[in-house]
């Protein structure tokens, strides 16, 4: 025990001052920096909820627009319009022909210019005759008499109706209000009709159709796979250098830019396998393949979050591995798998470049009937609206993006009831 | 040595056994945890395994119903039986020895289920009753059984999770009783529990004591002293001793044994 002078260093002679000045330094300097971190988070939260609040609302503000159409009374007088048609012809045989031959362009600009004075053949949108035409189709006998059709205006006089136009149209809108018979109201059409070279006539549900098959052919294939692998490679798959590989390149997969699996989309499935392009099927299956690794990584994530001892359980009373997986290890895992897919889906919905090159962007005026018609998404109608020259369509592009906008959250908000579900059941 | 221990088995009296383990050894990949360890558990008495941590205790309980199959690097050696077959023969389905030895797990683990749920989940997925009246018949006699009964029959549906810790452990105690095994095998039950919820499990293991045949791993002497009947000290992997309890608490034929019981080492 000639250890003393070691046990010496141990012993303090001077307790420690607390209360020093030094002391007092060092906690006004952790008081100060608390302060700024917190600050600092604050400052965050804040720029991002103000950059969330002003796109928002200046998509609203330009979008709202988009919902609704300036429409112009139109009086035609059949009697001396330039229309060659009559009611026992069009209910004849060749009616179709009949109204196929007639000029109801012609008649539109004829009327107007009789109703209005010179030029106000322009106030008219340029799909405004195809009104005519329907109703005419539908109620031969207005042809006997004189008849008033609400009919869409033409863009620039909607805009300046909407208080953003040149001063030619402004003053024609100025005129139209005095005569009364300028009105503008909901556009339904914009709901349901599909894209249009018109901004009057374009619709958004084409696009919006396109989306809504194109999301369930990626959901209907990227969640069942995904889940699959995922229990597979938790629960089943042996340790080994194998697994290894694919657990990397599924990592991979989920962070390949996107292009590249519609490069991938393109040279299978449409080149060597033969399905239609443009087709809300090969958009799935391409967003599928993008989404499918995101919901892997999640699902995997979910069930290794699983307790182990929940599966001890099951198979201490005599549960298979089938059995512990699907009365147990999933339906626990279940509301994280469901977040990752939310997450994949959202991003699957907001794609358009690996659409571009399979054929997605084009122009389609008819919303797809089924999964092999061509057809486009919402984001891409987007893109090709924003690119029109027509002025018209910029708050069609607005409007577009609000309807993505709301798409998008209806699907969060149902992903997230489902998810809730789950977990009160559990 | 292992001539004394199968001394020590033969002198528990081999007939009146329900499991019978022979030359058994365990490795995890290369490290053996497990040394040719013989024994026999009596099917009207509880038996307790006693030692000190990493002795092997739970991984030779483990064995007896097979749950080291969910390790992939456990290898299980040497014989163990089951009422004279072989649990690691190829025509032993492993989910049906789960279901006849049942085990019941250190931490308690119920299901985040309904507490009927959680008793009725082991006769449902084994087709135990054909209609709701057989399971409730099922699941009240388990809670019973486990002396839950009582506490919670007004609050079947509730989670099973939002019980207390002893009340969860009794949980999976009624939860491995509602399949009718034939071994109850228990990896100290009661170390995550207070002395009032040990002390009524421990209660429970007494009146379960003869219906099935129990194995308890603890780290509490005492508590091996007071449930069992029959007692194996383990230490480092093999079988030291195993007897009647009363002899291996008053007399240890080995210094190991005694050593460890009078708080030597462990």
């Amino acid at each position: 025990m000639n250890n003393e002078p070691a046990s010496d260093r141990f012993v303090d002679p001077t307790p420690t001052d607390w209360n020093s000045a030094e002391m007092q330094a060092r906690i006004r300097k952790r008081y100060a920096s608390e302060r700024r971190f917190k600050f600092l988070g604050l400052t965050a939260v804040v720029a991002s909820a103000a950059f969330l609040a002003f796109l928002l609302l200046v998509m609203l503000g330009n979008g709202i627009g988009g919902f609704s159409q300036t429409r112009i009374a139109l009086p035609i007088d059949f009697e001396t319009a330039p229309i060659g048609l009559d009611p026992d012809l069009i209910r004849s045989g060749s009616g179709e022909a009949a109204l196929a031959g007639a000029d109801f362009r012609g008649l539109v600009d004829y009327a107007a210019t009789e109703a209005y004075g010179p030029g106000a053949d322009a106030w008219f949108s340029g799909g405004a005759w195809e009104i005519v035409r329907a109703r005419i189709a539908a109620d031969p006998d207005i042809l006997l008499g004189k008849a008033t059709f609400d009919l869409p205006a033409a863009s620039d006089i909607d805009v300046a109706n909407k208080g953003d136009g040149g001063a030619v149209s402004e003053r024609a809108v100025a005129d139209l209000e005095r005569r009364g018979v300028i009105s503008k109201s909901f556009n339904s059409a914009f709901l349901t009709g599909g894209d249009a070279t018109d901004p009057a006539l374009a619709g958004i549900w084409g696009a919006l159709k396109g989306s809504l098959l194109t999301m369930a052919v990626t959901l209907a294939l990227a969640f069942p796979i995904g889940v699959l692998a995922s229990l597979y490679l938790e629960e089943y798959a042996p340790q080994n250098r194998w697994t290894d590989i694919i657990e990397v390149s599924i990592n991979n997969l989920a962070a390949v830019p996107s292009i590249i699996f519609g490069l991938l989309a393109l040279a299978v499935f449409i080149n060597f396998f033969g399905m239609p392009t443009s087709s809300p099927l090969v958009g799935g299956l391409t967003l599928a393949l993008m989404t499918m690794p995101v919901i892997v990584i999640a699902g995997r994530n979910a069930i290794k979050s699983v307790p182990p001892s929940i599966r001890d359980a099951a198979l201490g009373v005599g549960a298979s591995r089938v059995q512990v997986v699907f009365h147990h290890v999933l339906p626990l895992a279940l509301p994280g798998i469901l977040t990752g897919t939310i997450i994949g889906m959202a991003r699957a919905l907001g794609e358009t470049a690996p659409l571009l090159l399979i054929g997605m962007r084009a122009f389609i005026a008819d919303p797809p009937a089924g999964l092999s018609d061509a057809a486009t998404v919402l984001p891409m109608q987007i893109f090709l609206w924003s690119d029109e020259v027509d002025k018209g369509f910029v708050e069609k592009t607005s409007a577009a993006i609000i309807v993505l906008l709301v798409v998008l959250l209806t699907m969060n908000a149902l992903a997230v009831y489902f998810r809730n579900r789950f977990e009160k059941r559990w | 040595m292992s001539t004394d221990t199968s001394d020590a088995v033969s002198a528990t009296g081999s007939p009146n056994a329900k499991m019978t383990a022979r030359d058994v050894s365990v490795f995890y990949g290369d490290k053996q945890a497990i040394n040719s360890v013989s024994i026999d558990v009596d099917r009207d008495n509880v038996t307790a395994f006693i030692g000190p941590s990493g002795c092997g205790k739970s991984t030779f309980l483990r064995t007896l119903n097979r749950m080291n199959d969910t390790i992939p690097s456990a290898r299980v050696e040497g014989e163990i039986k089951l009422d004279g077959e072989d649990i690691y023969a190829s025509a032993m389905d492993v989910v049906q020895l789960r279901a006849r030895v049942g085990m019941v797990f250190q931490k308690p683990n119920p299901f985040p289920k309904s507490i009927y749920d959680n008793v009725a989940y082991g006769p449902k997925i084994h087709g135990l009753a054909d209609n709701k009246g057989e399971m409730d018949t099922i699941v009240e006699r388990s809670l019973k059984r486990a002396g839950l009964w009582e506490e919670v029959k007004d609050r079947l549906t509730d989670s099973g999770t939002a019980l207390s810790g002893g009340q969860q452990q009794r949980l999976c105690i009624a939860r491995a009783i509602a399949v009718d095994p034939e071994v109850i095998l228990m990896d100290e039950p009661c170390s995550a529990l207070d002395p009032i919820a040990t002390a009524k499990i421990e209660e429970l293991i007494h009146e379960l004591r003869g219906r099935y045949a129990i194995v308890i791993v603890t780290h509490n002497m005492q508590q091996a002293a007071r449930v069992s009947q029959r007692t194996a000290f383990f230490h480092l992997g093999t079988l030291v001793e195993y007897g009647l309890t009363t002899d291996i608490f008053t007399n240890p034929r080995e210094t190991r044994t005694k050593d460890y019981i009078t708080g030597r080492y462990g």
